[in-house]
């Protein structure tokens, strides 16, 4: 094969796992709303985004000028936009109080009060303070003309950098007083989980979070003698947390908006939990990454050792078959390969064995399974009497490729639920039934490789003959 | 096995070992509710394996036989389609297509093109491979050959493997099943089928051994139904 054929194959290797990711987060996304609704199974925290593409993602800009005019006009739906101005925070500022001008005087009363839990969380004013309507509005007018120049994207980082770096309480109040207008930049100061190495690190996680969980309100603790997994466990929630609403605390304005069609929808931050680094977390807080490594280890053993087990036992039971001369003998073989064939015969070892038989067993029904359907591949096949194990993998190649991957697949998925073995396919099974989607496309694309590599490696063994060859090599 | 019988005969005898298991089960189902499942689940695997390797034929025989010989595109997007389809365990895409199809008979058409897909694929592979062997064809010859002389010389030869796949058609169905029942990915109000026998955390021995050797014995049938006249 030349090298620009094999970049060919590999670029086609890539794309094909690219739109194999699309229709396998197609997939859960489809059974998790079937489950959630069939089953009342808990749903996803994403599942309020579009699958793949959102044509109005919400910024903080959309969602604080829905609020402000839900509370200018009062009545029931003020309420749930009283709750969410108040979360927006600091974040909602830049676009509330200027547009307080443009409010009649009672909408613009109920509003500067609705952002009294905002001033407390700030630490700018006390309640008492803001009790009435018109001290209220009088309070955030002087508050813009103050305090306008703070709410800059530049200030805000440079003091976010300094805490950082050195534990000073007026850079907390700083950072406090601009309140949820800080959280991209505290956000981005932690970095990444796997950054936090040493006890410094540790200290910058503290000083970060104390400043997060204040402005959020959020229940995030990291204690004085936090260790270093400790501080990374927080560096994740955080990040998760910004995973979700980062949207929401930011303003999406030209390219971002566009980039948001995109990157707010379910896939989109699968894929960035996935470019996090450790393919995203499961739900029960474990790295992807780690659920495939442990489970990589038996599903490739088994189809490893039952490909290159079952492959020569089918080529020695086939040579058997055609020369044993006795039909009775070759009936028998032929029921029987056909028989065994069939990946139900799982479940009879399973019955006299029980579910303890393990591994061993496992790898046995795999193994007998390949060389089962191996051999009735080949008994069907049009070659010669003599079956070399070379003209046998030529002659089984094409229903090698196309029909083995997702026959054996299927087969070790059977057996490791069977059995419980902790492989790729009973994990892909559990995590696809509980909606876990970070572990199910984690597991379903480490088999999907597999699955491509096999296609492809048959596709390599496939006899090439001179007419025909510029056929195959263009559909390749 | 080794004498060639007639295809009459093939079918005869294909039909007489599926109408011997429902006479088993017509006897056994009133015995007990588990022997019931298992009639009702004979009914489904007959019936379903039946349809699903219908649509598989309807979808992979022109498929495949444009793939091989007609316009490059096609065989290009069944490539694609195939390396999509195929690169999953079938049992997710099962369990999938189980939830998201309304009733049974969409679901058993969805796996029936899913298995057609496969099998287009086969049949491609197995008349290029042909063709590369035999020096007086011509590739992609599809248009320029008299059609029936197409099908004669190069179908009839390609179709070995096709019939392999196709007599695995019950076992690969109620696999899937079992599967997706012992996966827990199985939809609540589906039908009564093997697979509740077969994927249980606990199956009772004597309705789970009847039905995976029914499994057996239906895959043995097909297998003699599809008997080509070479291998005779």
């Amino acid at each position: 094969m030349s090298v620009r054929a094999a970049i060919r194959r590999l670029f086609g290797i890539a794309l094909t796992l690219i739109a194999v990711s699309v229709g396998m987060f197609w997939a859960s996304a489809s059974y998790a709303r079937h489950a959630v609704a069939e089953r009342n199974q808990q749903a996803s925290p994403f599942a309020a985004f579009p699958v793949f593409f959102n044509p109005r993602p919400v910024g903080v800009r959309d969602i604080s000028t829905d609020a402000v005019r839900a509370i200018a006009h009062g009545g029931k739906e003020a309420i749930p936009a009283r709750l969410a101005l108040a979360r927006l925070g600091g974040a909602a500022l830049p676009y509330v109080l200027p547009a307080l001008d443009s409010l009649d005087p009672r909408s613009r009363e109920r509003v500067a009060l609705a952002l009294t839990p905002i001033a407390v969380r700030m630490e700018v004013a006390t309640r008492e303070e803001l009790a009435d309507g018109s001290q209220a509005v009088l309070f955030w007018t002087r508050f813009w003309q103050d305090r306008a120049i703070d709410f800059r994207t530049a200030s805000v980082r440079h003091l976010t950098s300094r805490l950082a770096e050195r534990s000073i309480a007026l850079r907390r109040e700083d950072l406090i007083h601009v309140d949820t207008f800080a959280l991209p930049a505290l956000i981005d100061a932690l970095g990444r989980a796997d950054k936090v190495e040493t006890f410094d690190d540790v200290a910058r996680v503290q000083r970060l979070n104390s400043v997060l969980a204040h402005i959020t309100e959020l229940p995030v603790f990291c204690p004085p003698g936090a260790s270093v997994d400790d501080a990374r466990q927080v560096v994740d929630t955080w990040l998760d947390f910004w995973e979700l609403h980062g949207s929401e605390y930011m303003a999406l304005d030209g390219p971002r908006r566009l980039a948001a069609a995109f990157v707010e929808t379910q896939y989109g931050k699968w894929l960035a939990a996935v470019l996090r680094g450790g393919l995203g977390r499961t739900k029960n807080g474990e790295r992807a990454l780690d659920l495939v490594t442990q489970g990589l280890t038996t599903t490739s053993f088994l189809l490893f050792v039952g490909l290159g087990g079952g492959f020569p036992l089918g080529v020695v039971w086939t040579r058997f078959e055609r020369r044993g001369h006795r039909p009775l003998t070759r009936l028998a073989s032929a029921v029987a390969g056909t028989a065994l064939a069939a990946v139900p015969c799982a479940t009879f070892v399973r019955l006299l064995s029980g579910a303890t038989a393990g591994l061993v067993s496992a790898i046995c029904i795999v193994t007998i399974t390949t060389a089962a359907w191996v051999s009735r591949h080949l008994a069907r096949s049009t070659m010669s009497q003599s079956v070399s194990p070379i003209a046998a993998a030529f002659s089984v190649s094409a229903p090698l490729g196309a029909t083995y991957p997702p026959f054996v697949l299927s087969a070790i998925v059977l057996v490791e639920l069977m059995f419980r073995l902790p492989g790729l396919g009973r994990t892909a099974a559990l995590s696809l039934a509980s909606g876990d989607v970070n572990a199910w496309m984690a597991a379903s694309l480490s088999l999907a490789s597999a699955s491509l590599l096999l296609r492809h490696a048959a596709d390599l063994l496939r006899p090439r003959g001179g007419a025909a060859q510029s056929g195959i090599a263009s559909a390749s | 096995m080794n004498e060639p019988l007639s295809p009459k005969r093939r079918l005869a005898l294909a039909a007489a070992g599926a109408a011997l298991l429902v006479v088993l089960a017509t006897v056994l189902a009133p015995l007990s509710p588990q022997l019931q499942t298992y009639a009702r689940g004979l009914a489904f695997a007959v019936l379903a394996g039946l349809s699903i390797m219908a649509v598989a034929f309807l979808v992979a025989l022109p498929l495949g036989a444009l793939a091989a010989s007609g316009p490059r595109v096609i065989d290009w997007a069944l490539r694609f389609a195939c390396d999509l389809v195929g690169s999953l365990p079938t049992v997710f895409v099962a369990a999938v297509f189980w939830a998201g199809t309304r009733s049974i008979s969409s679901f058993v058409c969805s796996l029936g093109v899913l298995r057609g897909l496969e099998q287009a694929w086969l049949l491609r592979c197995e008349i290029v491979r042909l063709e590369a062997e035999d020096p007086d064809a011509a590739p992609r010859s599809l248009g320029r050959t008299p059609l029936v002389a197409f099908l004669r010389r190069r179908m009839s030869a390609a179709l070995g493997p096709l019939f392999v796949s196709a007599s695995f058609s019950v076992a690969w169905l109620t696999a899937l099943d079992a599967a997706v029942s012992q996966a827990g990915l199985r939809p609540p109000g589906a039908p009564t089928t093997w697979g509740v026998l077969l994927g249980a955390p606990d199956p009772s021995p004597i309705p789970a051994l009847l039905a995976a050797g029914s499994v057996a014995w239906l895959t043995v049938a097909l297998h003699a139904l599809f008997r080509p006249p070479s291998a005779a």
